[in-house]
């Protein structure tokens, strides 16, 4: 977690969509925290700095509530699809030094042996880690790797003082031999199954 | 082509246009994607029609994803008929599809590849939609 998280947070006191919506047209984002046994808080985010900062997966807020520090983990982002407008944001409270599980997203390095194809099946996987030491991705290395190959979660290296939450023998990376693709040239075989779906038709219809 | 197999109801009503897409917004299974942003139909024509396209260009090694399915049957009356008389025989079947609903997804290719086949699956399409990458900050 660097000095760039660290946020000022307005405590919230009206609500409703009546509410959000004004906070959301101020440029902030209404977001509420909550965890630890304590009560829910609900406070008001400025938007374009926790857009930035929460691009990374996992991120760590260090806030400022009315002069008292508070450290949230981002749990959840709405977002606006078409919008990509970050609607409400839902923090956790964590404390320095306390482990957390969080799902971290794999990258891959390296290509893997000519004429294979990569696939990879588990984009994230859980680990448990120090809430203020959450790597921002794990590393694979698929160099050279040949068909047949498959890396489980069991045997990605992980960051140190984390540990595998997931599924041991959860597929991570698979690699496999070049399939032809469809490329569609075959006029007749779309034309058969449009009569296929023509007699399922008059099949239903019978029924 | 992509037609159900078998169905409850050969004529349906016209499926809902209104609002955007509830679920299925973000890239989940690929690298990349393409998101609608205006509704439309999408015929099972047109999905084979973007597939094919986007496979052409990639040509070998990547991998397709289509997220949506022409599930929905639309209906015709012939040419030149009188109204009434019931309603017509079906003559496509459509996804329907609102904004913000991711319609196919790719991986396994370089990015500028990969943003030249889905330009290309774009373009068979009825309706603007726009690129988007799988982004990591989404918890």
């Amino acid at each position: 977690m660097s000095d760039d998280n660290k946020l000022v947070a307005e405590a919230r006191t009206q609500f409703g969509k009546g509410a959000a919506r004004k906070i959301r047209a101020a440029g902030k984002i209404p977001a509420v925290i909550y965890g630890h046994g304590t009560e829910p808080q609900h406070v008001t985010l400025p938007g374009h700095e926790v857009a930035l900062i929460i691009r990374k997966a996992n991120a760590i807020l260090d806030l400022d509530i009315s002069g008292k520090s508070q450290l949230a983990l981002v749990k959840d982002v709405q977002k606006d699809p078409v919008r990509q407008i970050i609607e409400h944001l839902d923090l956790i409270v964590v404390r320095k030094g306390e482990k957390v599980i969080v799902d971290i997203p794999v990258h891959l390095e390296g290509e893997s042996a000519p004429g294979t194809s990569v696939n990879l099946d588990a984009t994230t996987i859980s680990i448990e880690v120090e809430a203020t030491h959450i790597p921002e991705r794990v590393v694979v290395s698929i160099e050279g790797l040949e068909e047949g190959t498959h890396i489980t979660a069991a045997e990605v290296e992980l960051p140190s003082g984390s540990t595998l939450v997931s599924d041991p023998e959860l597929l991570v990376v698979g690699i496999t031999g070049e399939v032809a693709a469809d490329l569609g040239e075959e006029e007749e075989s779309a034309g058969e199954t449009e009569g296929a779906a023509e007699d399922a038709a008059a099949e239903e219809s019978a029924e | 082509m992509l037609i159900p197999r078998k169905v409850k109801h050969r004529k349906q009503h016209h499926p809902g246009r209104s609002g955007q897409a509830t679920g299925g917004t973000k890239v989940s299974f690929g690298e990349f994607g393409i998101q609608a942003m205006t509704p439309a139909y999408v015929t099972n024509r047109q999905i084979e029609a973007a597939r094919i396209a986007m496979t052409r260009h990639i040509k070998r090694g990547g991998k397709v994803w289509i997220n949506i399915y022409p599930d929905r049957p639309l209906t015709k009356k012939p040419a030149e008929t009188r109204m009434g008389s019931g309603k017509g025989s079906p003559e496509w079947w459509v996804a329907n599809v609102k904004p913000g609903r991711v319609l196919f997804e790719l991986s396994g290719v370089d990015e500028t590849i990969a943003r030249e086949a889905l330009t290309r699956a774009i373009h068979k399409l009825p309706l603007k939609a726009r690129i988007i990458k799988r982004e990591e900050g989404d918890a």
